[in-house]
């Protein structure tokens, strides 16, 4: 099934980093969303998915992923921009337990 | 800005419904379970990552064939009893391992290329498994388990042999896929200990543990017999 490419853009905001991600998030975006996080410095991670239409079961793994490594550094990862359907999609997997979902970027900034 | 986007999603149909617990006739230590992620397990977490290599077979067939053979693929000392309906998310599977073990899964998502399953409560292990096949100069089979022991004893059992036990079971599952399309092939096994941490917060899992369970139900045959009798 032809998808669109991932892309993801690091962008420094109010004392975090916005990984923006559009695209389809499957296998093939593990590579790219790892070296964004690699490279995204210090502070809080929130994860945009306002411009992803896609995840499937290996891109909820490559999440996870990043989850891992925020976890293994004390390191908080906010969402948001998430359809109402991949947020069920996170209840169901219960991935939403690793990370705080919010409706929008703006509380997702100002959340503690 | 964001906007709401209201069309369809294209994977509705490969994700499982969202349900509070597995149907009640889901079968011993199954049934009426809830389902768990790796936070609701007890022990470290890992990432392990099994794969194969399998050229000259297209991923779609891969998958294909291994959904249609999940079973025949394991290990002689477990059992798999596939859904009625096959491979389909929302659809639950039931385990018996070393003959007396009595577990299950539930299919989370399929697709052409992938599909993951999720654990229950008492399970050996909370967490998911994905099962996906994709080209890398040539075709590869692959499993991957983000997973946590569920319970304090299993975690006890997997420092002292389960752990090798998985290692070696989905080893000879890939091993058995490989042959299935006459390829001999060595699999490769990645672990990765994501969080070294206990979640003691859980160590009342111990309650569901499918051993335990599984044990009790085997004590009690006599007594369920008596009664039909």
């Amino acid at each position: 099934m032809p998808g669109t490419p991932f892309a993801v853009r690091v962008d420094h905001t109010d004392g975090a980093v916005a990984l923006r991600m559009s695209g389809d998030v499957n296998r093939t975006a593990q590579e790219t969303l790892a070296h964004a996080y690699d490279s995204a410095g210090d502070g809080p991670v929130l994860l945009d998915f306002s411009d992803v239409d896609y995840i499937n079961s290996t891109g909820i793994a490559v999440i996870v992923g990043v989850l891992a490594k925020a976890r293994a550094t004390g390191r908080q990862v906010r969402a948001f921009g998430l359809t109402d359907h991949y947020r069920e999609i996170f209840q169901i997997t219960r991935i939403a337990d690793f990370m705080a979902i919010f409706e929008d970027e703006t509380t997702a900034v100002t959340a503690s | 800005m964001t906007e709401e986007r209201t069309d369809e999603p294209r994977d509705r149909n490969n994700w499982a419904p969202n349900i509070e617990r597995l149907r009640a006739d889901g079968g011993v230590n199954v049934g009426g379970r809830r389902l768990t992620g790796p936070q609701q397990g007890f022990g470290p977490m890992w990432q392990k990552t099994y794969t194969v290599r399998i050229p000259g077979v297209e991923p779609e067939r891969v998958i294909s064939e291994w959904k249609a053979n999940y079973g025949s693929f394991w290990p002689s000392h477990s059992r798999f009893n596939a859904p009625v309906a096959g491979i389909k998310p929302g659809e639950v599977g039931n385990i018996t391992s070393m003959q007396v073990m009595s577990t299950g899964i539930m299919v989370l998502y399929t697709d052409e290329t992938s599909f993951s399953f999720m654990t229950p409560e008492g399970h050996p292990f909370a967490g998911w498994i994905t099962f996906s096949s994709y080209d890398d100069d040539g075709t590869v089979g692959q499993v991957q388990l983000v997973i946590r022991p569920s319970d304090p004893l299993w975690d006890v059992a997997f420092l002292f042999g389960a752990a090798k036990g998985e290692d070696l079971m989905w080893q000879h599952t890939l091993r058995a896929l490989a042959a299935h399309f006459g390829v001999e092939a060595k699999p490769e096994t990645t672990l990765v200990k994501v969080d070294k941490k206990r979640l003691w917060k859980n160590a009342g899992n111990i309650t569901k543990n499918a051993a335990i369970g599984s044990a009790i139900n085997v004590a009690k045959a006599p007594v369920r017999m008596l009664r039909r009798a």
